[in-house]
This record gives structure tokens, sequence and C-alpha cells, in this order.
């Protein structure tokens, strides 16, 4: 008891002291400037943020700082008592795993080509959409609609239509003579991750054609007239005028949904699975496997601390490039 | 050319990029609905594919509501969004309050904080969390999943609701204030009528993550009479046989409540997402 309660006394302070020292170096670089009247009342502020505050911080943060611990012990559920530390064992069974690079080079892929599908997808709609017409509204509301859909369905119909005897994706491909034979889309290496991609791009277009839309829709219109009575062509008027307004925007919405679409994995667990033999897997997909069917959660947490290095380096190049923190609005 | 040609030319190349999405969009869910109206034996014949069923059959939502108990799963996911929904809703009318009008020590590091609990990958948070719902006994309850449900989503809802609160001014409060209205009566009587759209959005937000669900449910739930819709579908996903048929029924059903909520809330959704997101 005296050591949960010594170990909880620990946990605690070393995340106030960390939260000091961040918040320092922040307010060192100068305060960011607000748009409303500021109040400065002492306590007024904490207790509207302490029920969203406490709950980030047993349900959220103490959960995190486990995972942390646990990938540098031998922690197996399907044996309690042999929990103990092992230093890097976890790390090092991890690298010596025959699939694990393979693994990394999926997640690549898969993040990459979704993310540049979707960008230039979403860029085609939202330019197409920056224009009135009737029943844009009624468009938008079914155009967009993938952004509502769950994973869970949107994996459901995309196993279906690529299903290899029944599927409709062969069945016209064969119509059209594209192919000879029937595909076994899910069963292929490459392929089966190829879907995975496809169903995520197709997830994914609507949050970008809304965000790209939105920074288009707040370009000053007296701009494109100033530049069309200088005698700006379209192209030209694409690349110097539309371009460098929604510059911000898409880098910010790039950023962030790379490290959304990374750790997203459930398309994966209703599409494939990993399958065939890991050649869909990606590293997120991987940790639950690892976590969840030999429910070894020493060597799942390890991962994860990896996945964490990877995100906090690419993380901090985002806030630096963006200055997002400077900008005071997210 | 001229500039009615070029422009007509421009209108046609606009009116095939919009059929080309809507085509996109709709083909998919097109294939799901018809799938679950078709008997088995034309959903599982190899030599024909068809592309609109040719017996319409009820055979498949019945074999879901009888066989499957999806009626169960549907008011365990719905009592789980909903309580999600509105608890997420009153944390960050609060919380994004505080971030809004106040400045205060802690405040810049506090909002980095919750930019990067959208950027840590929730599997890691769900492996211990495991551990510590087994130890606390809310393994297997839907107020584990409810618990979950709210840390992964109250970050990015509070972050939006201070953008939404933010924009209005705050003499709208003083005047109340000045006419002898408290803080919460002013907060509850002035400020949140006119925040409605930001309400609305980050309850769909809140509803539709705790709805759409897929792993933590799994994770959490392993009694089938507490399953959620999507959980509950997937073990209908065996090894050798799926039962397409009645799935695609089951998705059907579990995409009317969030698409119909995002059709006629998409005004507020899309404001929600700009203004929570990205803002430069």
């Amino acid at each position: 008891m005296g050591i949960v309660i010594l170990y909880l006394v620990g946990v605690a302070s070393l995340a106030v002291a960390g939260f000091w020292l961040i918040d320092r170096h922040i307010r060192k670089k100068g305060t960011t400037r607000r748009a409303t009247p500021q109040l400065k009342k002492k306590w007024e502020p904490y207790m509207f943020l302490l029920p969203t505050l406490l709950l980030l911080l047993f349900m959220f943060g103490y959960p995190l700082i486990n995972s942390f611990i646990m990938a540098f012990q031998n922690y197996k559920l399907t044996a309690p008592t042999k929990i103990h530390f092992n230093g890097l064992d976890n790390f090092r069974k991890l690298f010596g795993e025959s699939d694990i690079w393979l693994i990394i080079r999926n997640s690549f892929t898969y993040v990459v080509v979704s993310v540049a599908g979707q960008f230039l997808l979403g860029l085609i709609l939202a330019l197409a959409l920056n224009k009135r017409f009737r029943l844009r509204g009624l468009y938008q509301a079914i155009v967009f609609l993938p952004w509502s859909l769950s994973a869970f369905v949107i994996g459901l119909m995309h196993r279906w239509s690529f299903n290899g005897e029944y599927g409709v994706v062969n069945d016209m491909l064969l119509k059209l003579s594209i192919v000879n034979e029937k595909i076994a889309w899910l069963g292929t290496p490459g392929f089966s991750l190829a879907v995975v991609i496809i169903a995520m791009i197709w997830m994914g277009i609507p949050f970008f054609a809304i965000m790209i839309l939105a920074s288009l829709q707040s370009i000053p219109v007296n701009i494109y007239e100033a530049s069309h009575i200088d005698g700006c062509g379209p192209l030209r008027r694409f690349f110097q005028i539309t371009i460098p307004y929604i510059k911000p925007t898409i880098i910010v919405t790039i950023l962030l949904r790379t490290i959304w679409i990374f750790n997203s994995f459930d398309l994966i667990v209703v599409i494939t699975n990993g399958g065939p033999a890991n050649y869909s897997q990606t590293l997120p997909s991987y940790m639950y496997t690892k976590a969840f069917s030999s429910y070894d959660f020493g060597l799942a947490s390890a991962l994860g601390v990896l996945l964490m290095a990877v995100l906090v380096v690419y993380v901090v190049l985002f806030l630096k490039t963006t200055r997002y923190n400077k900008a005071g609005n997210f | 050319m001229t500039y009615s040609t070029k422009r007509l030319l421009g209108n046609i190349g606009r009116g095939m990029i919009l059929a080309f999405f809507l085509l996109l969009v709709i083909l998919p869910i097109y294939w799901m609905v018809i799938s679950s109206l078709k008997t088995n034996a034309e959903i599982i014949n190899a030599q024909e594919v068809t592309y609109y069923p040719h017996e319409i059959t009820g055979a498949n939502y019945v074999q879901l509501f009888e066989l499957y108990d999806y009626r169960r799963m549907l008011s365990n996911s719905l009592v789980v969004s909903v309580s999600t929904g509105l608890c997420i809703t009153l944390f960050s009318i609060f919380g994004g309050y505080g971030l809004a009008r106040y400045s205060f020590r802690g405040k810049d590091t506090m909002l980095i904080f919750f930019l990067v609990t959208q950027m840590i990958p929730l599997i890691l948070v769900i492996i211990p969390l495991y551990v510590i719902f087994s130890k606390m006994g809310l393994i297997n309850t839907h107020f584990g999943l409810f618990i979950f449900y709210m840390i992964a989503n109250l970050p990015f809802c509070v972050i939006t609701m201070r953008s939404f609160f933010e924009r209005i001014p705050y003499t709208l409060e003083e005047a109340a204030y000045v006419d002898g209205c408290s803080k919460m009566g002013s907060l509850f009587r002035i400020v949140l009528p006119v925040m409605f759209p930001g309400i609305v959005a980050v309850f769909v937000f809140a509803f539709i993550g705790a709805w759409n669900e897929l792993i933590a449910g799994t994770i959490f739930i392993n009694t089938s009479n507490l399953w959620t819709v999507p959980v509950g579908l997937k073990s209908l996903i065996g090894k050798y046989d799926v039962k397409w048929g009645v799935l695609m029924a089951g998705g059907v059903g579990a995409l009317i409540p969030t698409a119909f909520m995002f059709a006629f809330m998409q005004k507020f959704v899309v404001e929600g997402l700009t203004a929570g997101a990205v803002k430069e």
C-alpha cells in the first residue's frame, strides 16, 4: 500500500513538474494576442476546466504513463504473477521479429498514399464546390456523407465490393475486359493493402474538401476581380492567388491528417485483419494484434513507445514549421 | 474562343467533376443497400453478379432482428452514444468557456496538451486502461466504454467549443451583469442560446464518435447482450462463413442515424470542424 501511494505521489509530482517546466518555457516566448477581453480571476477558470482536466488526468494521462512503464516490463496478461522489469528486452524482441520491416514499410505506404489521395481529390472537390449552383446544400450533404460513417461500415462496404468471388469490382473489371480472371483482392499481398487505402481515401475526402472549401471561401473576391482586370489567366490565378491563400490550411490539414491516418487502424481490422500474412499490417494494427491476441502487453507497449517517439518528432517539427502555438487559435 | 464559350466549357467540366464525386459516394452505399435486399442465393451467385435485386426480400432484416437481437445492439449503442454526447457537451461548455474568457497560468500549455492528446494513438491508452478497468470492475460495462469515449472525444470538443465562445462578444455578457445577472445565469440564459450551432456541432461530434467506434468496444465489452452495433455486427464475420446479407442490413441500420444527423446538421458540423481544427 505504501509503495502504491509513493508511486502515485511520484507520478503526480513528475506530471506537475513537467507541466510547470513546459509552461515556463512557453511563457518566456511572450503571451499570445487575444481577440476577447481576458478576465483575471484566480480560481474561476480552473473551476470551469476542472471536470475535463480531472477526467483526462486519471483516464488519459495516468494510463499513458502506465504504458510507458509496461514497455520496460515483462507484462503478459496470461502470466500475471511473473510481471517484472526486463530492461530493453521488449525492444530487442520487437526488432527481432521477421515481419517488422515489412510492417514499417506498409505503414509508410498506407499513410503517404492515403494522404496524397485524400488531399488531391479533396482539393478538386472543394474547387468544384466553390461556386454557387442550385441545390448545392443538398449536394454537399450527400458528398460529405462519408465523414459521418463509421470505419466499420465503410470497411464492410469495401470488403464486400472487393470480395474475390462475389464482389462487384471484379465483375465490373471482367465486363470491361480489363482483367481476364477474378482477382483475389484481399488474399493477394499488395492488393489487400491497396483495398484498405482505397477505403481510407473514400472516407477522408470530405474532411479535406470541407477544410479547403472553408478556406477558399475566405479569399476576398476583389483580389480575383483585380487580377482579372490585370489580365491574369485562370492557371496563373490558381497558382499565384488561390494556392498561396489556402496554403496554411493545406499544411495544417495535411499534417493533422497524417497523424490521424497513421494512428487509425479499424479499417485494417475490418477489411483484411492485417492479412494475408501481415502484408496489410501497419504498426498500430500490429500493436493491437499483439496486445489482444497474445496478451503480451509489454511488447505491445514497447511498440507504442516507438510509435510515440516517431510522433513526437513529427509533432515538434509540425509546431515549429507552422507556428501553431503562436497563432493562439486552433 | 469567346468568353461565353469558355464559361460554358468551364461549367461542363465542373459538372462532370461534381457528377464523378456524387457517383463515388453513392455507388458503394447503393451496393450496400441493394445487397441487404437480395436473397442469400442471389448474393452468393458467383456466376452472375446482379446490379439490382431481382427478387426483393426483407429476410436479412428479419434475421438480423430475430436471430441476432439487433434491437439490443441499437439500444446499447444509443445509451452509450447519447450519454457520451450529453456529458461531453456539458463538460466542453464549461471547459470552452474557461479557455475562451480567462487568461490564467498554464493556459497555453493546457491547449497544447489538448492538441497533443489528439495525436496519441488511442490503442496506447486502451492497453493500460484495460488493466485499470479490470481492477476497477469496469470491463464489460457500458460505463467503462462511456469513460473511454469521453476521454477520446473531449479534448477536441473543448477546443471547438472555445472557438465558438470566442466569436461571441464579451459585451453581451457584460450587459447581462449590468442587468443583475449572475455568472451562471448569463452563461445559460444569454450566451448559450446564441451558441446553438456550437452546441449542436459538439454534440454531433461526440455522438458520432461514440456511435461509430469499434476497437475499444470489442476490447472492453465481451458479453453479447452489452454489444454495441459495430461490435455485434463484427461477430457475424466468421473465419470461413460471412453472412453478407445480414451484415449489409446491419450496416444500413448503423449508418442511418449518423447519416440523417449529418444531413440535417451539416451546416453546424462543417462550421464546427473548421472552427475546431484549423484557423489561419
